[in-house]
């Protein structure tokens, strides 16, 4: 079977005003109490009201969400897929920007939407020194223009060895990268100085030191050569940094360089699954973390052959961080939705308030948009989840997905599901079909009961979906595909 | 690397852009051919009053202009006229041909690498290399010109290869001279980038996101220099920069006089192509290969009215979908009107230019005369050689080919090629077969 993909990438979400009002659903709203069922309005954009009654503009569309939950899309705060490729091999590369590897075409980005994320913050991955920067993006667009949400949202540095280093070479690579900065600007101050006293006709009276302060204030900004720009405005701690610590001593040295160098209040770790070890060090600096997706570390005791497993998140909550969950690239299982990952998280005993916000608030926090995205509150952006039923259940599926306002995701379109939703007499062709097909609805109930009740109760698991929405329609133009071929 | 035998088969399937270790290949047969031919001039090469009957003249002219049972004057290397035969009285002193097939202006290929040294494509020292011209390379004693000959082709732009990400500017020359200086039409004809793939393995581990900085930062030193040259020049600055032949060549460019020739495929590159090269900094974008799912652009090719040269694959096979797609047809019915169609020779040999386009008509571009533009309009449109060949006008380079019938049709063939008004190919007195 020839599946044919089915999102519609040229409707990226634009200023195109649309007022929306999504009636009749739970509401799970990350912040605030869940309504049981509620309303949302969605206008220019944004969510303009939220509540058990909310009264709409009489030209709004009105998309009935009975027995649906509505949930914020999720936030993926930290993946290096969605590009050419995650690092490249020149090791300090601060000037490189993630913006010229985002592949609209690529998979990743359908395979996002149908999971619900609908924020990803795409930045290189954890092999570099100084890596580069990263841009949130929506999964939406023809152009990473049109996909943005936050451009140059971050710069990506690692404390543990990239390949062919040792940490040593590591550390020193890094303290070269800035202490080079530092020249430069001192450079630059100085220049700047004496060329003000050469305009004044004056004769140079200070040292070298003074000079390089009194110079500090003339810098001008086309000045700075593009290969310091970046680092700089990442040392005036204008920029936030997500710094990879693959293990737990890598830790300290961390949080010391972001302190010595300025920008530890815009500083993100992400953690390799053994830094939960350096949990005095990281309660003590304070910083958001971004826990692996490997959630569970297992070590065995070489002596006795004792394992032994350790919930990561568990230990991080405990010590009162806020935290975002990762999912797994590339992988098949579970661990590749974020809604399983929370799921797991509740199943080991973290509240389900706190396993909510891992992966909305907490990540929308961390990428500096935490009043932008994360939640389902009045002003925020309409990013909005239509689920068939609560966000961490394994039978709920996303069914509608809006992104700034605008619907970009219609399940009963989605091609890429048809042979999984078909029925048994779809795929054997209209004309010999003998059996009925299956319907969620039952004559006998009240329609207060349909609606509470979510579809998956009506199936025994793994019996197929019945779909009742005639055959899937492309929307839009043919979308990109990937193109993992090789070049010529 | 590659073996000798394989190379005929591999033309549909994997190949690139030019290969060196390829072209050293092709080269030695190539030449053999040629030493039993005798060089390049062809014996009526003198004669410079032509008139030549058919039965059929496509100009692809602005007004897609047949004539049929016409007549073309063939005066000092020029077109002098063109009608019909009825209307058309040959003056005296003009040699006459009778044709009994079609006559089309010569074919033009936008990526090529036949016009030249083909061991000196690729300068391998560094990534970027603009300062360097194919101008030094060009070379008439090149096989490949009695090739191009043989299939109709008069004009080809020479770029370097793509082994690196800028690796200098090309050349538009003749396919038919005794001299560089003959052949030459305009040099620089075009800047050369390749973005990904093969420079991607010319240097140690760099990936789109260097690539593509490089090229950005590479460009905005050239245009810095140019706007500082430029105002030094007029007398607006005193200090200028010194004069540097490493951007010298970028002025034009900037200038629009010449384009960018962007070796480019796959939907990241191209969208990259468009999106710094001809928005960011408002070049004169050719794009050619444009293969693989590149089509999958073309709202944003329309709306830009640029020209997408497609070749040497004419077919992408999408993995994902497993499905194939025409690469040319697929810009065509999304309403792209003008398409070019290239070889990449001698990559696919060059006489196969018309074959190109006879397989881009067979994946879907279900329009011949479309694709018959793509041979020779379009691509002299998107080189900026219009005003000079591309077409059958009068008063432009007397670039002519006559063939048996539709060059589309792969049972025909090419009779006679005639560059400048000179007979350079004469099927009669040495014919190439296929």
């Amino acid at each position: 079977m020839i599946a044919v993909a089915v999102l519609a990438f040229a409707i990226a979400p634009s200023a195109r005003a649309q007022t929306v009002l999504l009636e009749g659903a739970a509401i799970v709203p990350v912040v605030g109490n869940p309504i049981k069922k509620g309303s949302i309005l969605i206008k220019d954009g944004r969510i303009a009201a939220i509540g058990q009654t909310v009264e709409a503009p009489f030209d709004a569309k009105v998309i009935d969400c009975g027995g649906r939950t509505l949930f914020p899309g999720m936030v993926d705060v930290h993946t290096s897929r969605g590009i050419d490729v995650p690092n490249e091999s020149p090791p300090v590369t601060p000037y490189l920007n993630v913006y010229d590897a985002i592949d609209p075409s690529q998979l990743f980005y359908e395979d996002s939407l149908r999971d619900g994320v609908t924020s990803i913050h795409v930045i290189h991955g954890n092999d570099c020194v100084i890596g580069g920067m990263s841009r949130v993006v929506h999964p939406i667009g023809m152009t990473p223009e049109q996909m943005t949400t936050l451009p140059d949202a971050a710069m990506k540095l690692s404390l543990s060895p990239k390949g062919g280093y040792d940490r040593m070479l590591q550390l020193a690579t890094l303290r070269e990268a800035f202490a080079k900065l530092d020249e430069d600007m001192k450079k630059l101050a100085e220049q700047r100085y004496e060329a003000r006293l050469r305009e004044e006709g004056k004769d140079l009276d200070v040292p070298p030191e003074e000079e390089q302060k009194r110079g500090k204030e003339l810098i001008r900004e086309e000045d700075i050569d593009e290969k310091n720009r970046n680092l700089l405005l990442l040392t005036q701690g204008r920029i936030r940094a997500f710094i990879y610590c693959g293990n737990a001593m890598d830790v300290a040295p961390a949080v010391r360089i972001a302190r010595s160098h300025g920008f530890v209040d815009q500083a993100v770790l992400v953690l390799g699954s053994e830094c939960f070890k350096a949990v005095s060090e990281l309660k003590k600096a304070g910083l958001p973390v971004v826990l692996d997706s490997t959630l569970v570390h297992i070590e065995t005791d070489p002596i006795t052959g004792e394992e032994k497993e350790t919930f990561v998140p568990k230990v991080i909550s405990k010590a009162g961080l806020k935290f975002a969950l990762q999912r797994k690239t590339g992988s098949s299982l579970g661990e590749r939705y974020l809604w399983f990952q929370a799921a797991r998280c509740i199943r080991e005993g973290i509240s389900r308030d706190d396993a909510l916000k891992s992966i909305t608030l907490w990540p929308a926090e961390m990428l500096g948009l935490g009043d932008r995205l994360g939640s389902l509150e009045v002003g925020k952006e309409a990013n909005i989840l239509v689920l068939t039923g609560d966000p961490l259940d394994a039978q709920t599926w996303v069914e509608k997905v809006f992104i700034q306002g605008e619907q970009v995701y219609e399940r009963a379109d989605d091609i890429r599901l048809r042979e999984l939703f078909s029925t048994p007499a779809e795929e054997a062709g209209p004309s010999s079909s003998t059996e009925p097909v299956p319907t969620t609805t039952k004559a006998d109930e009240s329609s207060e009961e349909r609606e509470m009740r979510t579809p998956s109760e009506d199936r025994p698991r793994g019996e197929r979906r019945p779909r009742g929405d005639g055959p899937p329609r492309r929307r839009g133009p043919r979308p990109p595909s990937p193109s993992g071929d090789k070049v010529e | 690397m590659h073996s000798l035998r394989n190379h005929r088969s591999r033309i549909l399937t994997a190949l690139g852009c030019l290969l060196m270790v390829q072209a050293s290949m092709a080269a030695p047969t190539r030449a053999s051919e040629a030493t039993a031919s005798g060089g390049n001039s062809s014996p009526d090469s003198a004669a410079t009053r032509l008139a030549i009957k058919a039965p059929k003249i496509i100009t692809v002219d602005a007004r897609d202009t047949i004539i049929n049972n016409g007549v073309l004057l063939i005066e000092d290397g020029k077109i002098k006229a063109v009608g019909k035969a009825s209307e058309i009285v040959i003056p005296e002193g003009f040699k006459l041909i009778e044709h009994d097939g079609w006559l089309l202006p010569g074919l033009v290929d936008a990526h090529n690498h036949i016009a030249g040294s083909l061991a000196d494509l690729n300068d391998g020292v560094y990534l970027t290399n603009p300062g360097l011209r194919t101008l030094d390379v060009v070379d008439p004693r090149n096989t490949n010109l009695e090739n191009a000959l043989s299939g109709g082709v008069t004009t080809v732009l020479l770029i370097p290869g793509s082994g690196n990400n800028m690796s200098g500017f090309g050349t538009i020359t003749k396919t038919f001279g005794n001299s560089t200086d003959e052949m030459v039409i305009r040099s620089p004809g075009s800047l050369k980038i390749a973005q990904a793939g093969n420079p991607e393995r010319y240097w140690y581990g760099v990936g789109r996101t260097f690539m593509n900085w490089n090229t950005r930062y590479t460009l905005e030193k050239a245009l810095k220099y140019h706007k500082d040259r430029t105002e030094y020049e007029k007398g607006g600055m005193k200090d200028g920069p010194a004069y540097d032949i490493t951007w010298e060549d970028f002025r034009g460019m900037f200038e629009r006089k010449y384009p960018v020739s962007v070796h480019t495929q796959i939907y990241q590159v191209y969208m990259t192509t468009i999106t710094m090269l001809r928005d960011h900094f408002g070049l004169d974008v050719m794009t050619d290969h444009s293969t693989f799912d590149s089509f999958k652009l073309a709202s944003f090719i329309k709306e830009r009215n640029m020209i997408p040269v497609v070749g040497p694959r004419q077919f992408h096979f999408d993995g994902r979908d497993r499905t194939i797609h025409g690469c040319a047809a697929r810009f065509w019915e999304q309403g792209v009107p003008k398409i070019g169609i290239n070889t990449d020779a001698p990559v696919i040999p060059q006489e196969d230019l018309n074959f190109q386009a006879t397989m881009a008509c067979w994946y879907g571009m279900n329009d011949e005369y479309a694709a018959i533009k793509g041979l020779t309009r379009y691509p002299a449109e998107a080189m900026n050689i219009l005003s000079m060949t591309g077409s059958i006008e009068v008063g432009k380079d007397a670039d002519i080919t006559l063939w048996t019938g539709s060059p589309i049709d792969p049972r025909q063939s090419c009779k006679m090629t005639i560059v400048n008004g000179r007979i350079a190919y004469d099927a009669k007195v040495r014919r190439r077969t296929r």
